[in-house]
C-alpha cells in the first residue's frame, strides 16, 4: 500500500505490521533503535516521573489545607517541595514532549525514516533511566531540602540531606537532553524528504528546533555548576561560601543562566503543539507561518538573556536588574506574537471542539495569564513585593502546568491514534479536559491573591487569614488531580478496547498522517516528495475530503 | 504528489552507510553536525568554569597571580607544545586516512597517543609537585609532614611579605596535609602601587588594634586556594577530557589497523580528530590564563 | 534521491603535509611568544596589556587550530555558525555575568 491510497482510502487496513508489532521480546525493546519504540519508553518513564512528582504536590497541598506545619515538619516539607520540583522539572517538563512526541513525530513530519542518530538517540533513553533512577534512590534514601534551586551556602555547607547525589542525577540526566537536542539538530538539517524544504516543515519541527539549540547550549552551563556544587559540599573549598571569600551570587548566575532557558525548553516544544492543533481544528492555515518560526528562534535566543530576573534581590547589582528587567519585557514579545497568530488563525475558521483543540484553547488563556503576570515579577518594583511569594508560584504554574502539561496533554490526545492505532473515548475526553481546566484555575489563580498578600512560598505555615484561599486552592487540585489521572485510565482502556484507528483520523494534510496508525518501523512504505505547502487543507495537498464527508455521512446514518 | 520508490533490499550500500540515510554524503554531513553541536556543548561546558574564573580572577587579581607564578610555567609551556604536536599528528592521520595510507595512518595514531600520554604524564608531575608543596586546596589531600617542632622556631616571625623568591622551597610542617600558603608579598606590591581591587581591599585585610588595615595571611591564603581549586578543577577536567580522548584513540588505531578507513570512508579519523583539537584548544587557553597571567609582577622584581 | 549532500573529499586537497607543517610552526612560534612576553611588564603602557596580549596570542592560535587543523575553512556555513555561534554564546555568558560584578557599588544606589 503506497502513501497515495493511505490518505484517499483512510481505511483499516487488514493486520499488517507496524512498528508495535515488529518484535515482541525485552530485547527488542530495550535494544532497539526504532525511535518510536524509544518515544514510547519515555512515555511509560515520563508518566512514571510525572505521577511521582503529582504525589508530592498532593503532599504539599493537603498539609497547606490548615494555617499550622501539622501534616508534616517543617524539615520534611522543604523535602517535599524540593523533590515536586526536582521530579517535575528535570524528569517530567523537560523531557516530556521532545522526548516523547518530539522522537515520535519529527522524523515521520519530515518524511525520513528514523532519527540521523538512532544509537545516540537510545543512549539517551539510557542515561534518562540512569539520571533517573539515582535520583530516585537518593530520595529513597532521604532526599533534598534545599529547594530545586540548590542555592548556596545552604546546599553546599549547612544542608544534611542527599544534595551531591541528586545533583548528580541532574548532571547525568542533563546529558540525555544535549544528545536528544543535538539528533534533533542533525536531523532536521540533513533528513527531510525532497521537497520539505524549511519553510514547509510543520512548526512542531521549528518549535523542537529552537528547543534544541537551547538544550545544547544551555544545560552544559548547568552540568559544570552542579559539579561544582558537588565538589564545593564535598572539599568545602569555598567558593561559593562567602566566609572565605567565595560568592554564592556566582552559584546563582550560573545556575540561572540554563534554568532560564530551561524554561524556554519547556514552553516552546508545546507551542509547536498548540500551532499544530489550533490550525488543524480551525481546518485553516496558520496565520503568519513566518512569524511562528521566527519567533520560535527568536525565544530561544533571548531567553538565555534575561536570567537576572530571577535574581532581583539576591544581592545583584541593580544596574544589572534594571538590564535584565528590560531585556524580560522584550522577550515576551515573541510569545505574544505567536499568540497573536493563533488567535487570527481561529478567526473564520471552521472550528470543531474535540479533546486536543480544548486543551489548546485551555492553553491559549492560561498561558496568556501565566505569561502576562510574569511581566509584573519582572518588573522590578513589583518584583520586591512579590518575589519569594504565592504570586511566583501561581505564575510558573500557569505557564508550566496551564501552558505545557496542558500542551503535552492536547498532544498526547491528538497524536495518540498515530501512536496507538486507537482512538480513545471522545466522551472521557472532553469531560477531563473540562476537569483539568476548571480543577487547574480554582488551584492556582487564588495563589496570585495569597501571593499579593503575602503568602511566602515554601512555607509549611502561614498566617490563620490565608486560610480561605488555601483550602479553595486544595480543593482545585483534587479536582486538577482527578483530571489528570483519567486520561491515564481512558486511554490505557483504549489500547484494548479502543476502536481501531483511520490512518489520518483528524484529516491533516502532514507527512504523518500519510502513513499508517501505527506506521511501519521504516515509517513510510515509499519515501514522500513533498510538492505542497505546510498546513494546505484543501484537495490540492491530496487530501481526501469528499471521501472522508461520505465516510461521516455513512456513520451518522 | 509523485512518489518514488526505494527498497533497501535490491540498492548497493556502500560500505558503513547505516540504514537511515540514503547515501554516504548525508551519512557524513549528519556526522559532521552531530559532532560539531557536541563540541558547541562542550565548548559551553568548559565556558562555566571560565565564567567562574572570570569572576574571581577580577575580584582577586593579586590571588590569582601568586597562584600563578608558582605554577612552573616551564612545564606549562613544554605540554602546550606537546598537544600542539600531537595535533599535528592527528591532522596528520586524518590526512593520511584521506591518501589511503593504512600503515602511515596508524604510525600517526600511535604517535599522538604518545604525545597524549606524555602531557598526562607532565601533569602527573605537576599535580605529584602540588601534593608535597601542600597546595592541593582541600584538607587532608596533601602531603602530612611531621611537625618537628625542634625546627623552624626563630622566635621572631617574619612579616608574610618578605620572602625571598629567589631562596630555595622549603618544607613546612603540615601534621594534617592542609592546603598551605604563606606568601602574601604581591599583596604588599599591589598595596604599595595601590592597584588593589574594591573586593581585595576587604579580602585580605583585618583591621589590628589601631584601625589600620594589616595583611592578614590567612585571608589571603583563603583567596589564593580558590585559585587552586579552579587550576585543579579545570586543568582535572581537561585531563579528564584527555583520557577519553585516548581511549577515542585505541578504538581509532584498532580500527585503522584493520584497515577500516580508506579514501571513500574516514569519517570516523575526521571526528576523532575534531575531539582532539578541540581538547587541544582547550588548554591553548588554559595555559595562558592559569599560568602566565601576573607572572611580570614578579618577574620585573 | 534524497537532497544532494556534498562529500567533501576535494575540500581537503587543499592542505597538504607541508603546510599543516607550517601551521603547527606558526603554533609553536606562538606559544614561544606567549612564553616570553608573559615576564615584560607591559602594564606599564596601560592597565591589562599582559592579559590583553596572551589572550589575543589565545585566539590567534585557536583560529589557526580551528581552520586549518578542523578544517573549518573549508566547512559548510552551518559549521562556521556553530563554531562563531558558541563563543558568541559565551561572550554573552561572560558578559551579562560581569555586568553584574563591575555595576555592584557603584551610581547613586550604592552604599
Amino acid at each position: 500500500m503506497n502513501a497515495q491510497t493511505a490518505i484517499t482510502e483512510g481505511h483499516v487496513d487488514a493486520p499488517k505490521g507496524n512498528y508495535l508489532t515488529n518484535g515482541s521480546t525485552l530485547a527488542s525493546w530495550l535494544l532497539t533503535k526504532d525511535h518510536k519504540r524509544i518515544a514510547i519508553m519515555y512515555l511509560i518513564s515520563v508518566s512514571a516521573f510525572f505521577m511521582m512528582g503529582g504525589l508530592y504536590a498532593a503532599t504539599i497541598r493537603l498539609e497547606l489545607l490548615t494555617p499550622a506545619s501539622d501534616m508534616v515538619e517543617t524539615a520534611t516539607y522543604n523535602k517535599v517541595f524540593t523533590q515536586h520540583g526536582i521530579l517535575m522539572i528535570f524528569f517530567f517538563l523537560i523531557p516530556s514532549i521532545p522526548a516523547i512526541l518530539g522522537n515520535f513525530l519529527l522524523p515521520l513530519m519530515i518524511g525520513a525514516k528514523d532519527l540521523a542518530l538512532p544509537r545516540i538517540n537510545l543512549i539517551s533513553l539510557y542515561i534518562y533511566w540512569l539520571g533517573g533512577g539515582l535520583t530516585l534512590f537518593a530520595l529513597m534514601q532521604g532526599g533534598v531540602d534545599t529547594g530545586w534551586t540548590f542555592y548556596t551556602p545552604y546546599s553546599t555547607t549547612f544542608s544534611n540531606s542527599f544534595v551531591m547525589f541528586v545533583g548528580l542525577g541532574i548532571f547525568i540526566n542533563g546529558f540525555s537532553s544535549i544528545l536528544t537536542g543535538l539528533n534533533f539538530i542533525v536531523t532536521i538539517h540533513t533528513m527531510r524528504a525532497p521537497g520539505m524544504t524549511w519553510f514547509r516543515m510543520p512548526l512542531f519541527v521549528w518549535a523542537h528546533y529552537a528547543t534544541s539549540l537551547v538544550m545544547i547550549l544551555g544545560t552544559p552551563v548547568v552540568a559544570i555548576t552542579v559539579l561544582l556544587l558537588a565538589i564545593e559540599r564535598a572539599t568545602h573549598v569555598g567558593i561559593f561560601d562567602p566566609s572565605i571569600g567565595g560568592d554564592p551570587i556566582l552559584f546563582q548566575h550560573m545556575f540561572w543562566f540554563y534554568s532560564h532557558p530551561a524554561v524556554y525548553i519547556m514552553i516552546l516544544p508545546g507551542m509547536g503543539v498548540i500551532s499544530e492543533l489550533i490550525s488543524n481544528f480551525s481546518r485553516k492555515k496558520i496565520f503568519g507561518y513566518e512569524f511562528i518560526a521566527f519567533s520560535s528562534i527568536a525565544i530561544a535566543v533571548f531567553g538565555f538573556l534575561v536570567w537576572g530576573h530571577h535574581m532581583f534581590v539576591s544581592g545583584q547589582s541593580i544596574y544589572a536588574g534594571m538590564v535584565f528587567s528590560f531585556l524580560t519585557m522584550v522577550v515576551a514579545v515573541p510569545s505574544a506574537i505567536k499568540m497573536f497568530n493563533w488567535t487570527a488563525t481561529l478567526y473564520k475558521g471552521s472550528i470543531s471542539f474535540d479533546t486536543p483543540m480544548l486543551y489548546a484553547i485551555g492553553f491559549m488563556g492560561l498561558f496568556l495569564i501565566g505569561g502576562l503576570t510574569g511581566l509584573f515579577l519582572g518588573s522590578m518594583g513589583l518584583t520586591v513585593h512579590l518575589t519569594d511569594t504565592y504570586f511566583v508560584v501561581a505564575h510558573f504554574h500557569y505557564v508550566m502546568v496551564g501552558g505545557q502539561v496542558i500542551a503535552y496533554l492536547g498532544g498526547i490526545h491528538y497524536w495518540w491514534p498515530k501512536m496507538t492505532g486507537r482512538m480513545y473515548s471522545e466522551f472521557w475526553g472532553k469531560i477531563s479536559a473540562m476537569l483539568v481546566f476548571v480543577g487547574f484555575n480554582l488551584t492556582f489563580f487564588p495563589q496570585f491573591i495569597l501571593g499579593y498578600q503575602g503568602m511566602p512560598r515554601r512555607y509549611a505555615a502561614y498566617p490563620e487569614e490565608l486560610q480561605v484561599l488555601n483550602i479553595f486552592s486544595t480543593a482545585g487540585a483534587s479536582v486538577l488531580g482527578i483530571g489528570l489521572i483519567m486520561p491515564a485510565i481512558y486511554l490505557t482502556h483504549s489500547l484494548i478496547f479502543g476502536k481501531k484507528a483511520e490512518d489520518n483520523p483528524w484529516m491533516h494534510p502532514g507527512l504523518e498522517w500519510r502513513t499508517t496508525s501505527p506506521p511501519p518501523t521504516e515509517n513510510f512504505d515509499v519515501m514522500p516528495v513533498v510538492t505542497w505547502e505546510a498546513y494546505e487543507f484543501g484537495e490540492e495537498s491530496g487530501l481526501d475530503l469528499e471521501g472522508a464527508k461520505r465516510r461521516d455521512a455513512a456513520t451518522i446514518a | 504528489m509523485s512518489t518514488h520508490e526505494t527498497s533497501d533490499k535490491f540498492v548497493y550500500h556502500e560500505p558503513g552507510l547505516q540504514h537511515q540515510f540514503e547515501d554516504m554524503g548525508q551519512q557524513e554531513e549528519s556526522v559532521s553536525i552531530g559532532m560539531w553541536m557536541f563540541l558547541v556543548q562542550e565548548i559551553l561546558f568548559f565556558g562555566g568554569l571560565f565564567t567562574a574564573y572570570l569572576v574571581f580572577r577580577s575580584k582577586y587579581p593579586m590571588a590569582f597571580a601568586a597562584g600563578s607564578n608558582h605554577l612552573d610555567a616551564f612545564w606549562g609551556g613544554l605540554n602546550t607544545l606537546v598537544l600542539i604536536v600531537s595535533s599535528l599528528t592527528m591532522a596528520l592521520t586524518v590526512y593520511y586516512a584521506q591518501k589511503n595510507n593504512r600503515s602511515m595512518q596508524v604510525i600517526m595514531i600511535v604517535l599522538t597517543m604518545f604525545f597524549g600520554a606524555a602531557f598526562l604524564g607532565v601533569k602527573a608531575i605537576e599535580y605529584t609537585d602540588k601534593y608535597n608543596h601542600g597546595l592541593i586546596p582541600v584538607a587532608g589531600l596533601n602531603k602530612k609532614i611531621k611537625d618537628d617542632k625542634t625546627a623552624h622556631s626563630t622566635g621572631h616571625e617574619k612579616p608574610c611579605w618578605e620572602v625571598d623568591h629567589n631562596a630555595p622551597a622549603v618544607e613546612h610542617p603540615n601534621p594534617r596535609g592542609e592546603f598551605q600558603w604563606t606568601d602574601c608579598s604581591l599583596v604588599k606590591l599591589a598595596q604599595d602601587k595601590n592597584y588593589l581591587t574594591e573586593s581585595e581591599k576587604t579580602g585580605y585585610f583585618v583591621k589590628d588594634e589601631t584601625g589600620a588595615a594589616k595583611i592578614d595571611p590567612d585571608k589571603f591564603r583563603d583567596k589564593v586556594r580558590i585559585f587552586f581549586f579552579l587550576y585543579f578543577v579545570m586543568t582535572g577536567l581537561h585531563a579528564l577530557h584527555m583520557v577519553v580522548g585516548l581511549g577515542l584513540m585505541l578504538w581509532l588505531l584498532w580500527t585503522a589497523f584493520r584497515g577500516h578507513y580508506t579514501s571513500e570512508y574516514y569519517m570516523p579519523v575526521e571526528m576523532s580528530g575534531l575531539y582532539w583539537h578541540f581538547v587541544d584548544i582547550v588548554w591553548i587557553f588554559l595555559f595562558p590564563l592559569l599560568y602566565l597571567l601576573g607572572r611580570h609582577f614578579l618577574a620585573a622584581h | 534521491m534524497a537532497e544532494q549532500h556534498e562529500e567533501h573529499h576535494e575540500q581537503h586537497d587543499h592542505m597538504n603535509i607541508p603546510k599543516y607543517i607550517g601551521i603547527f610552526a606558526i603554533l609553536v612560534v606562538g606559544t614561544i611568544l606567549t612564553y616570553l612576553t608573559s615576564f615584560w611588564d607591559l602594564d606599564s603602557i596601560f592597565t591589562g596589556a599582559n592579559t590583553l596580549l596572551a589572550l589575543g596570542i589565545a585566539f590567534t592560535k585557536m583560529t589557526f587550530v580551528m581552520l586549518f587543523f578542523m578544517h573549518v575553512y573549508w566547512s559548510p556555513r552551518l559549521i562556521w555558525l556553530a563554531a562563531i555561534g558558541s563563543f558568541f554564546w559565551l561572550a554573552i555568558m561572560f558578559a551579562y555575568t560581569m555586568q553584574d560584578y563591575l555595576t555592584r557599588g557603584t551610581g547613586t544606589f550604592s552604599g
